[in-house]
């Protein structure tokens, strides 16, 4: 009984959000900031729509899980059905010592225990048995050590590891792997003791595609040994403090290279300089580097350059011409950089670019003009500069635009107007004070709207009114202190929503939880700051799907919503008071 | 019921499980089976013969066609699962993609 494997080999190394702080849907209200990293996708679309029937195997898995007990051994099972009865288990936190004995010699391929609790050195005698089997082990975050390596010195066919956040290996550790030459994804993310020495380890793995060494702070000196690997795509070094121009210097030979991380390093112009014979490099994440508009020299050489974050670096508008070189970009942040909107005309031609983040620059309207023409452009961060109401004109051609925020900006409710043909949009940021119903008002052509932000702005009851045309939105922040319960009652047709943040409009009664107990979709609801009292959490009691609930300053202790959340909100994981 | 709305199984002791189509269709390996033409002899028949399920587990799989068209009409009651059955049953599931 054969039948093909159709499961699909998870990747153990979560792929980096690349487009981070770039895309920045959330970039400014720190309210919600955090969803970001808390809960996957997946979990923001579970239960959208009809339940489908479990399959056999499922259910039979499932079986398998209430009577784990009852198993000795797995090994007699075809392993796909055993990888299947593993990953369950991983998932429901249903394995321990004795269940794992049950899988020893079962040729599983893929170990995924990242965050697995109650990992320890002791189990790596059966993840060793899965010899050559095993193609990929994840166990981040575990107290795995030196001495529990060594059991994967016979998996010779191991191609990912994952070591992330594992603080008991050291450059001991790295000399038990270093025979493991199918490996292509190595990965050590915030490793206190790894250092250069360590990291000869590495030149034995000639197949290494993707190396992550991300904020581990000893590394210095030590990627020279990775001069030999000539299949190196992507090295992740960021955010270790250590690296500096000499250590740039060690990867200048390395052509097959396509991603390179180096954020907040001690890399300045002249370690960037070594870059320049990287032909392939599509991505380079330079942020908060001390590298200034001379690194452009080398970055012009580089045709293939697709994203390039130059963010918190210290750019200014002398040199800044280079960039109209950059003719392949499609993804620049020049965010949080002394460059004013004058520089922006070196911009103009760089009509590939699908996303510009101007955060914190000081770009004013006459700058704008120079965006006009960036018809490509689906993204665009303009948060905390000087861009007003008649710089918005500029922006009124760009009919791919999806995402753009105007936080802090001095745009006001006349200036809205420009953005009404912009039917595009899906997530907009008007986080600013001097917004008002106004200006909502002018906007209502946007029907395609996921997102809209308007944390600060003055929203009153009537305004609300304007909500109604936006069906779609996921997510909507009004927070100005304006609404009462009567706005409130215009949200609870917008069914589509999973976040909700109506916190700080402190005449908010428990009347409002009743308008939106219809929100079945909520995932995360903050009414903080009101007079919500906890008589008003009954009519939360529809919200299955609520992760987050924050209702600080209310009359609401924490015993009220633990009630809730055993009663009614089991997926209900994080809330305040607490 | 006409014949051509129903479809035979037949175990590995030779048992004959006569079923809804429908039902039947429920395991994508079967559909694929019944639905392409020309390339199975069990298209034109009606008849699918399994060597390797034994009859305990092909009237298992039955239990659950039927349920599992009962769940998708929304009686969504359990389907119990004999823990002796549950390893051969879940060999066979996986080959009849179920």
């Amino acid at each position: 009984m054969g039948g093909a494997c159709s499961r699909k080999r998870d990747q153990p190394v979560n792929e980096d959000n690349l487009n981070r702080g770039v895309s920045g849907r959330y970039t400014k209200s720190g309210s919600s900031k955090w969803l970001g990293t808390s809960f996957s996708r997946s979990s923001m679309d579970a239960s959208q729509g009809k339940r489908s029937c479990p399959s056999l195997m499922d259910l039979c898995i499932y079986k398998i899980r209430q009577d784990i007990n009852k198993y000795s051994t797995f090994s007699m099972l075809p392993r796909d059905i055993s990888q299947q009865i593993f990953d369950d288990l991983v998932c429901s936190q249903c394995l321990t010592d004795s269940v794992l004995e049950a899988f020893r010699d079962c040729a599983l391929q893929d170990l995924n225990l990242g965050e697995y609790p109650g990992f320890s050195d002791n189990w790596m005698d059966v993840v060793s048995s899965q010899g050559s089997s095993l193609l990929s082990v994840d166990l981040s975050g575990s107290d795995v050590s030196d001495s529990g390596l060594i059991y994967l010195k016979d998996c010779k066919n191991l191609q990912a590891l994952n070591f992330n956040y594992c603080d008991q290996i050291s450059d001991k550790g790295l000399e038990q792997i270093n025979g493991l030459s199918n490996l292509t994804t190595l990965s050590f993310k915030r490793n206190n003791l790894i250092t250069a020495q360590g990291m000869s380890s590495l030149s034995g793995l000639i197949n290494l595609v993707k190396l992550d060494l991300e904020r581990c702070p000893r590394i210095h000196g030590g990627l020279v040994h990775l001069k030999g690997l000539s299949k190196l795509e992507s090295v992740n070094v960021n955010c270790c403090n250590c690296i500096t121009d000499a250590d740039i210097r060690a990867l200048s030979g390395l052509t097959s290279l396509k991603s390179l991380q180096i954020a907040s390093s001690k890399v300045t112009d002249n370690g960037v300089a070594f870059l320049r014979d990287l032909k392939n490099l599509t991505l380079l994440n330079m942020e908060g580097c001390p590298v200034t508009a001379a690194c452009l020299d080398s970055l012009t050489a580089l045709g293939a350059l697709l994203y390039l974050n130059l963010s918190r670096c210290n750019l200014t508008d002398d040199g800044c011409d280079k960039f109209s070189k950059l003719q392949s970009l499609k993804v620049l942040n020049l965010g949080f950089n002394e460059i004013s909107g004058a520089m922006l005309v070196h911009i103009k031609g760089l009509t590939n670019l699908e996303s510009l983040n101007l955060d914190s620059c000081r770009i004013n309207d006459e700058g704008m003009v120079h965006l006009a023409g960036l018809s490509r452009l689906k993204c665009l961060e303009l948060s905390d500069t000087e861009v007003g109401s008649s710089g918005l004109r500029h922006l009124s051609g760009l009919h791919n635009l999806e995402s753009l925020n105007l936080s802090f900006t001095v745009v006001t409710d006349a200036g809205l107007r420009k953005l009404s043909g912009l039917t595009s949009l899906k997530s907009l940021n008007l986080d600013a004070r001097q917004i008002t119903d106004a200006g909502l008002a002018a906007l209502t052509n946007l029907t395609g709207l996921m997102h809209l932000d308007l944390f600060g702005a003055r929203i009153t009851d009537s305004g609300t009114n304007y909500l109604r045309s936006f069906k779609n939105l996921r997510s909507l922040e009004i927070c100005g202190g304006g609404l009462t319960d009567a706005g409130v009652k215009n949200i609870k047709d917008l069914t589509s929503l999973t976040l909700l943040n109506l916190s700080q409009n402190n005449h908010l009664t428990d009347r409002s939880l009743e308008w939106i107990s219809g929100l079945i979709q909520l995932v995360s609801l903050n009414v903080s700051n009101s007079r919500v009292t906890s008589a008003g959490l009954q009519h939360l009691k529809s919200l299955k799907n609520l992760k987050s609930l924050t209702l600080e300053s209310c009359k609401v202790t924490a015993n009220d919503i633990k009630k809730l959340q055993s009663s009614d909100l089991p997926n209900l994981v994080s809330f305040r008071p607490e | 019921m006409k014949k051509e709305d129903t479809v035979k199984l037949i175990s590995a002791e030779g048992f004959e499980f006569v079923i809804d189509k429908k039902a039947a269709m429920v395991s994508q390996t079967i559909r694929n089976m019944l639905t392409s033409p020309g390339s199975f002899a069990e298209t034109e028949h009606g008849e699918v013969t399994f060597p390797e399920i034994s009859t305990t587990i092909l009237e298992k799989i039955c239990q659950y066609f039927y349920w599992s068209l009962q769940y998708a009409s929304g009686k969504e009651t359990e389907f119990h699962i004999e823990p002796e059955l549950t390893l051969e049953l879940m060999m066979a599931a996986n080959y009849l993609h179920t």
